[in-house]
């Protein structure tokens, strides 16, 4: 999982103790997944039991440093030279409303289509003032970010506008059929 | 609506264009009601066909309204005569366009300066203009190439150095993005924020979302009418 990698690649640059680590993900993901130290403690003890990370020196508790070991090493080169796997898609509210409503005789789909294209965009308009104010020398990894958040939320609206022109191509020829009878 | 409309940079007033006449003709846009503040950057989106370019060549007093009125810094621009139309244009209106922006055979700065130089501006003043519009669009260092000797991206930089040139207030854009690739695009629609954040106004036309994304407010269009009120108009037609 991610944040076992994450924590492996954090520690290839230096040993660090939990809220380092903590504060170092933070950091370098742009505050977007904040994690708990509970969670940081948890993976840490999953990857001294597999061998990836070992305790440094006498500390304990949070003063406690770690680092990582070559077996660590191993799998972090592993996860990096691998392409990431897609989950399945999720299940997508928005996916699901549009089409039990497009199957629905008696739901205005365009009507629905448009608000939910004024929210996606005002989030796409968010996210690009986001874009505006970051430094791209300073703030490089926030910036991958913000860009990718954009790209999937210009998917969304992509989908929608295509979304309304398959629906009204599909109401095109039913409209004649209504007028003459 | 009609005090607000005065200190509006561009103001429509229900304004529809139909072509042709009977039943050939053809209902391009409207009715449609809106304003742009000064310093606003508007963006509209549509399917083609949906009556963007008919609304820019209204807004850009290229094409009139069959009804209803368009307002450019509170003038009605059916209230002006074809010279005062030619001088507001040249004045206080800028187009970006998706290419075919410059002529080819004045450089970058000679591009920028046409339009001051058109309108009797002194040739120096019009050159210091110019350079300062240019350098606001980081691309003082390429004042002198000619248009063949600029990438796209630069060649919609000098562009839109000539579109708020001088006075010019409001700039009026295409798909000015169209032809480029995805970071340079950005850097357009950077650029383009900029001088409306410096307080121009623009209107950009766009099938682009993560573009559009860079202004204050989007408006969409469908069969001619702003989607927004569209729920208003069938409403209004199933009361009537």
């Amino acid at each position: 999982m991610s944040v076992k990698n994450s924590l492996l690649a954090i520690l290839a640059a230096e040993p660090t103790h939990g809220y380092g680590l903590k504060s170092s993900f933070e950091k370098t993901t742009g505050g977007a997944w904040p994690l708990n130290v509970g969670q940081v403690y948890t993976t840490l003890g999953r990857l001294e039991r597999d061998g990836l990370v070992q305790p440094e020196g006498t500390g304990d508790g949070p003063r406690q440093t770690w680092r990582i070991t070559a077996l660590g090493r191993e799998a972090l080169e592993d996860w990096y030279e691998n392409p990431v796997e897609l989950d399945p898609p999720s299940r997508d509210e928005l996916a699901i409303k549009v089409l039990l409503a497009a199957a629905a005789e008696e739901v205005d789909v365009t009507r629905i289509i448009d608000r939910q294209r004024v929210v996606t965009m005002e989030r796409l308009q968010q996210l690009t003032r986001h874009k505006q104010k970051a430094d791209p020398d300073k703030e490089l990894p926030w910036l991958l970010l913000v860009d990718a958040f954009i790209l999937k939320t210009k998917a969304e609206l992509t989908w929608l506008d295509l979304c309304e022109e398959r629906l009204r191509q599909r109401a095109k020829p039913a409209k004649p059929a209504k007028e003459q009878g | 609506m009609g005090v607000e409309s005065n200190g509006a940079a561009l103001a429509f007033e229900a304004a529809s264009r139909v072509y042709g006449t009977g039943e050939r003709s053809v209902h391009a846009l409207g009715p449609v009601s809106f304003d742009v503040a000064a310093g606003e950057l508007i963006a509209i989106m549509g399917p083609s066909g949906s009556g963007k370019s008919t609304l820019l060549a209204l807004a850009g007093a290229l094409d009139r309204p069959t009804e209803g009125r368009v307002l450019v810094r509170g003038q009605d621009l059916a209230s002006l005569s074809a010279r005062d139309l030619a001088k507001l244009r040249r004045r206080e209106i800028g187009f970006v366009f998706q290419d075919l922006n410059l002529l080819p055979g004045l450089t970058a700065i000679e591009n920028v300066a046409l339009p001051l130089e058109l309108d009797g501006i002194r040739i120096s003043d019009a050159r210091a203009e110019s350079m300062a519009a240019l350098e606001r669009v980081q691309m003082g260092t390429l004042a002198n190439r000619f248009p063949d000797d600029l990438s796209g991206g630069e060649r919609q930089r000098v562009a839109i150095a000539r579109a708020h040139v001088g006075p010019r207030a409001l700039m009026l854009a295409d798909e000015p993005t169209g032809a480029l690739d995805s970071v340079t695009g950005e850097l357009v629609m950077r650029l383009l924020r900029e001088q409306c954040d410096a307080g121009k106004t623009a209107v950009l036309v766009t099938h682009d979302a993560s573009h559009a994304a860079w202004a204050d407010r989007v408006l969409f269009l469908r069969d001619g009418l702003l989607s927004d009120k569209m729920a208003g108009a069938e409403a209004a037609m199933e009361q009537a």
